[in-house]
């Protein structure tokens, strides 16, 4: 009997181990994106967690044919996913590139007001009611169990959301740290003015660092909106604060530490569900963020000090 | 204009062509024949003004110091809920329950503030955003204080020491008692050592510190005052409304207040009030006027207001300075 329960116990752990990494996984993804531009222009930009919906969304939209046509599942996936990195795009040379001379709070207030925009234009066209893939337009094998212990399943999707997320993180590390643009990157993380001095073209590297950054978040839109199988317009919100406090946490401007925060902020809200309080699960990415701002906000590996330059 | 070198602010209390057909209007207002001012528009007056309250409220902290502070509308869901429960439980008069909001929204302004004194711009935004989320997540969880979800039902109206206040225009010109307190509190400050150390700390921090403004008091009796002003507004609002919910507080409830004094100027006093005049009633007009699947999504008028406005305006409406 003990050991029964034991065994219980142990299973209910390992699962939500499972559970806790996938869901750190995309947390990643989404943080990548913060941690990213914040390193290249300082900003907080509050509009990521749109993308990461509009990801879901356009992705929803193309198999389903809500526009008139349907396009099969991988197809829509890749387009949805290009559309979202020009989303961002977009975003930096309409609403931040303007006011890159003015004072920072008059960016983090436009960031803000993009993000507002953003969500409430996804709730005029697509409608406050949470959409779900139909079965029959996403790969069946998605629901089926990859891997089985005891109790504890591993879904083919929970594979494939593992496999997304780390090798994107993979590819995107080798860009950062051996292709020109991702060199180019650092040194504008480093010093801006040096790097315009050198012969970077700043805005040219800016845009590619938002089509980067949501790009992985519209992947991460699209995995999300697969996992817990519900798309709509404020899914965005959660998933940005919570991706916010995790690039916070691992120290924004460090995309290593922008990982590592995602995968235990996943971690945390599983488990702090799971064993402390559901209710408060939400909570959790918000006292990490003020601890972390509060005692140490340079995060695990950040660069950027608290104090004003 | 016979005295431009004066910013409307400063006008405000000593130029009677100013401040005279504005009085007679607002106290008019609910007497217009009842085609005009029927019950529905005194609402929405009534709520024009909790906001510009509210403004007024919220511009102390980034209008006057220059913090952004994202989380305001949790101060007036503390003073929402204390004066909402301290009606319930124990049927206290709105003069002994108004101050009691205040002083806890005080508290809280203080408690939330001292801890992110040496923080900068946007770390600061960071931090009042998650307090403000963490409010709303214990309202709506700690059932035996707050029902949670179930909201709060029935609170007693507004009193005068013991006469119920049951008239749509005398909650009306309740309300605009507590503003005007509250518009002469911060005009007064504004223009006192106090504001001015306020100033010195928006513009340059570090300076002001070296020449002597002691930034850690001053900027705990703005964070103190701000959270006092809107837990106030809070306290109204649920005596005038009657009921309140975990959902009236949320994130968005913010971006409207910080909205207000975007437009209006921010740091400008008339802007803050300006905003709230043009910005509260056209909200309504908006729920009215669009269709319902457009009503819900009105609020893109303000995102797009905000972005357009640091774009093009970003001293608002009435800036303080002119160049």
């Amino acid at each position: 009997m003990m050991l029964n329960t034991l065994f219980d116990q142990s299973s209910l752990f390992l699962q939500q181990l499972v559970n806790g990494v996938t869901l750190g996984s995309i947390y990643a993804l989404i943080a990548v994106g913060y941690t990213m531009v914040y390193g290249v222009i300082q900003l907080i930009n509050f509009a990521h967690g749109e993308i990461y919906m509009l990801g879901a969304f356009l992705s929803f939209s193309l198999v389903t044919g809500f526009f008139g046509i349907g396009l099969p599942f991988g197809l829509a996936v890749v387009i949805a996913v290009i559309f979202c990195a020009l989303a961002g795009v977009l975003l930096d040379v309409v609403a931040y590139r303007p006011l890159r001379r003015a004072p920072r709070l008059a960016a983090l207030i436009t960031a803000i007001g993009m993000s507002i925009f953003l969500q409430n234009l996804a709730l005029l066209i697509w409608g406050a009611q949470i959409k779900s893939f139909p079965r029959e337009v996403i790969p069946a094998f998605f629901s089926a169990p990859a891997l089985q212990f005891g109790d504890v399943v591993i879904s083919w999707l929970q594979v494939v959301i593992l496999a997304t997320a780390v090798s994107l993180m993979v590819i995107l590390q080798l860009i950062v740290h051996y292709t020109r643009i991702g060199r180019a990157m650092r040194a504008i993380a480093q010093d801006k003015t040096a790097a315009a001095l050198m012969g970077v073209n700043v805005d040219r590297v800016v845009s590619y660092t938002f089509a980067l950054g949501s790009g992985l978040g519209g992947v991460a839109g699209i995995l999300v909106g697969l996992y817990y199988n519900a798309v709509y317009p404020t899914m965005g919100y959660f998933a940005g604060i919570k991706a916010f406090a995790a690039a916070v946490l691992g120290g924004i401007g460090s995309i290593p530490g922008a990982i590592l925060g995602g995968g235990i902020l996943g971690l945390a809200e599983v488990f702090g569900g799971g064993y402390i309080s559901s209710s408060y699960s939400d909570g959790i990415a918000y006292a990490v963020m003020i601890l972390v701002i509060l005692v140490k906000p340079t995060g695990l590996f950040g660069r950027f000090a608290k104090d004003k330059a | 204009m016979t005295n431009k070198a004066l910013h409307l602010d400063d006008r405000l209390f000593s130029d009677k062509k100013l401040y005279l057909p504005l009085l007679a209007v607002v106290l008019v207002l609910p007497w217009l024949p009842m085609g005009i001012a029927g019950p529905y528009i005194i609402r929405i007056a009534t709520l024009t003004l909790v906001y510009m309250v509210l403004a007024l409220g919220l511009n102390v902290v980034p209008g006057f110091t220059g913090l952004l502070d994202l989380g305001y509308v949790g101060f007036f869901g503390i003073g929402a809920y204390t004066a909402g429960l301290l009606t319930v439980y124990y049927q206290w008069s709105l003069w002994l329950v108004l101050p009691l909001a205040a002083l806890n929204g005080a508290v809280w302004g203080i408690l939330r503030g001292a801890p992110t004194l040496r923080l900068s711009d946007d770390y600061f935004a960071i931090v009042t955003f998650g307090f403000s989320e963490l409010i709303i997540l214990v309202i709506k969880n700690e059932l035996w204080l707050t029902r949670g979800p179930m909201g709060v039902p029935g609170i007693a109206r507004p009193d005068f020491f013991g006469i119920a206040l049951n008239q749509p225009w005398q909650t009306y010109y309740l309300i605009f008692f507590f503003l005007l307190l509250v518009l002469w509190v911060v005009v007064r400050i504004r223009s006192s050592r106090l504001g001015r150390a306020w100033f010195a700390i928006r513009e340059d921090e570090v300076a002001a510190e070296c020449v002597g403004v002691n930034v850690a008091r001053y900027k705990i009796i703005a964070f103190a005052l701000s959270a006092a002003i809107g837990a106030l507004a809070g306290a109204f609002y649920a005596r005038w409304f009657r009921f309140i919910h975990p959902d009236m507080f949320k994130f968005w409830e913010s971006i409207l207040i910080l909205c207000l004094i975007v437009f209006g100027g921010m740091g400008s006093i008339t802007g803050a009030l300006v905003g709230a005049l043009v910005l509260i009633p056209l909200t309504e007009i908006l729920r009215i006027v669009l269709p319902s699947e457009f009503s819900n999504a009105r609020y893109l008028i303000f995102g797009l207001l905000i972005v357009v406005m640091m774009r093009w305006r970003p001293a608002g409406l009435l800036p303080l300075e002119k160049d």
